[in-house]
């Protein structure tokens, strides 16, 4: 099981069909993924960097070519399942932190749970991860507006840690912070992954990128090396 | 679980736009359940007058077209029954009772230098009285100069068991004494004796002349079977279908008639209600499109984190079906006060409120609020549920 890749792109092809003429947002990309991996994806505006994250977090099927997650091929599954192996599989993390404005603190982060066992969660399991994001005990009954932008994407993580995902997906994690916070967090991962998450993070900062352990570019829907 | 609680939150939130959608649905279930229960209750209230009416048949003289109306009219032309054929229809009648009576409207006075009244005087056999009328005062009248009267004219007049009345424009037809006081009976299909004179029918043939030739005769059918009864006398009466000679009233089967039309009434008053419920309706399902549109991103993320489409959508139909039970059980308290009031403003009486009937209109106009709440909550939702998740996440 540890042997196996968390993630295999074999030649995959995304085509969006537009009345003016397709558009091949991505071209007969392939890659692997490793567990423990710790991943950026730089490139320009347009290369398709959002396709690819999209893909990769099951939110789209490819047009042609294979994807594997943990050795399931995602190409035919239902939109149940596809639903289900983000839930399970997947963690995201996204740039403006997109947390529940109606929930607390607590419900945020133990929602995928509660979606996983259809009832309600212990809060201690909520708490549990929210220090392991190294967030402060009295904030946890909170609502989002009133945590800071930092606090935020710690609460977010910790959402997207909670189902232990084979994969944390993160699309420009940092790009709503300024350097110092996104610095923290930007630790805050590095130690994740020292601690076995897998992470995949989109960005057009190479300081961002820096912090992990291998860049992948593309340009124009392809991975140039 | 956390659906439902999303739903009420987002409720709460939302207050002023949310009870302004359950405040249409207040509207369309009081709506439809006062004007159910302003229907039950003069069905009500009229079958309760109607009651003394008991099973009978009333026989009156062919008058070519339909018959006659409600609350018999005297019949102005020279209209009879005549002996033979009252002896045919109490043939047939036996052993049930067949009372032959007349009828005329006449001028009267009450005392001395009182105003000229004009009011209906039957005349029937004095044995057949106690059959068709009951006495909340006095006695039965054998002697010819006395007379029974309705509960309503003694009291409109004054009068009491020994009162005076001179009959005939200038008295010129006697004077009649009261003897007994009737029971109210209310409306009816025989005689109408509230507001009436009950004579002999001697003094009544002496005074006008009259021999014989009814203006109606009533069968009192003692095993209900009026249908029969009615069936009975007109194949004896009526052999020739282009010389009928009687018209036969079955009361049972009228009154089936009248409560059918109340019923029907009473539909289209509720139909005229439930449009105010569509209209609610209408503002449920902007409430609840709106309540989708801000929320597209939040569905967006819902989505990509691992929520079904279902539970997308329980979450939307959750809010519908929050503002339709609230707005509907507010409907059916306001209701049972509306219909309170209706009740007694319009029939002046409230007793007929507490009913099995009215409380399926109660019923009728909640179970109908939350079915309008959920069908125009079921479109918005089933959209959220399928909005493409990747736009839905890039919505701002
Ligand atoms: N839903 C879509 N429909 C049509 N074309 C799309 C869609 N999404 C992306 N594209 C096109 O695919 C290409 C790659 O886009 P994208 O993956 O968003 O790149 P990036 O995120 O690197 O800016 C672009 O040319 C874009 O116009
Ligand atoms: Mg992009």
């Amino acid at each position: 099981m540890s042997e196996q890749p968390v993630m295999v792109f074999q030649d995959v092809t995304k085509v969006y069909p537009l009345p003016a003429g397709d558009v091949t947002a991505l071209d007969g990309v392939s890659f692997q993924v490793d567990r423990g991996e710790f991943i950026s994806i730089m490139g320009p505006s347009g290369s398709g960097k959002s396709t690819l994250l999209n893909l990769m977090g099951c939110l789209d099927i490819p047009t042609t070519g294979d994807i594997f997650i943990s050795g399931t091929r995602i190409g035919d599954m239902s939109d149940i399942e596809l639903t289900n192996l983000r839930r399970d599989r997947i963690g995201f993390i996204f740039q403006y932190f997109n947390l529940f404005p109606l929930l607390n603190i607590i419900e945020n982060v133990t929602f995928p749970m509660m979606l996983k066992s259809q009832k309600a969660v212990d809060p201690e399991k909520g708490k549990e991860v929210l220090r392991s994001v190294q967030l402060d005990d009295s904030l946890f009954t909170h609502t989002p507006t009133e945590l800071s932008g930092g606090q935020q994407q710690r609460v977010a993580i910790a959402r997207a840690l909670i189902n232990n995902p084979d994969i944390l997906l993160c699309d420009e994690p940092t790009g709503n912070l300024d350097s110092k916070t996104g610095a923290g967090i930007m630790d805050l991962m590095t130690e994740l992954n020292r601690n076995g998450t897998t992470i995949i993070m989109v960005t057009h900062d190479p300081h961002i990128a820096e912090y992990s352990r291998r860049t992948t570019r593309i340009a124009d829907g392809r991975i140039v090396l | 679980m956390i659906f439902w609680e999303i739903a009420k939150r987002n409720i709460r939130i939302n207050v002023l736009r949310s009870s302004l959608a359950m405040l249409g649905i207040v509207i369309g279930v009081v709506a439809i359940a006062s004007m159910g229960i302003l229907g039950n209750s003069l069905v009500a209230s009229v079958s309760d007058s109607l009651s003394s009416v008991g099973d009978s048949v009333i026989v009156t003289p062919y008058s070519g077209g339909g018959g006659r109306g409600f609350g018999s009219a005297s019949s102005s032309a020279n209209l009879k029954i005549t002996e033979q054929n009252f002896q045919q229809i109490k043939r047939v009648a036996a052993p049930n009772v067949a009372i032959p009576i007349y009828q005329t409207a006449e001028h009267m006075k009450i005392g001395v230098g009182s105003d000229d009244i004009v009011a209906v005087i039957y005349g029937l056999p004095s044995d057949d009285v106690p059959d068709l009328l009951n006495l909340k005062e006095g006695v039965y009248n054998n002697g010819n100069s006395g007379c029974l009267i309705g509960p309503t004219f003694a009291k409109d007049h004054n009068l009491i068991v020994g009162s005076r009345i001179s009959i005939g424009t200038n008295g010129d037809k006697g004077t009649l004494r009261v003897t007994g006081i009737i029971e109210e009976r209310g409306m009816s299909f025989d005689i109408s004796t509230d507001s009436a004179l009950v004579v002999t029918k001697e003094w009544f043939e002496n005074t006008y002349n009259r021999d014989a030739d009814y203006d109606e005769v009533v069968v009192k059918v003692k095993d209900g079977d009026t249908a029969s009864m009615k069936i009975a006398i007109e194949k004896q009466l009526n052999k020739r279908k282009d010389m009928k000679i009687v018209n036969v009233m079955d009361s049972k089967a009228t009154l089936a008639t009248i409560y059918s039309t109340f019923g029907m009434v009473t539909t289209f008053v509720t139909a005229i209600g439930g449009i105010s419920m569509v209209v609610a309706g209408v503002s449920i399902f902007n409430v609840m499109m709106m309540s989708v549109t801000e929320r597209i991103k939040e569905i967006g993320i819902m989505r990509s984190i691992g929520t079904q489409k279902k539970e997308v959508m329980s979450m939307f139909i959750y809010e519908a079906a929050i503002i339709g039970v609230i707005g509907s059980t507010i409907g059916g308290v306001m209701s049972i006060m509306a219909g309170y009031a209706i009740s007694a403003l319009i029939l002046n009486t409230t007793k007929h409120l507490f009913t099995i009937a009215n409380a399926l209109s109660v019923a009728e106009g909640m179970g109908f609020g939350i079915v309008i709440c959920l069908a125009c909550g079921f479109y918005p939702a089933w959209r959220a549920a399928n909005l493409n998740p990747i736009e839905a996440l890039r919505h701002e």
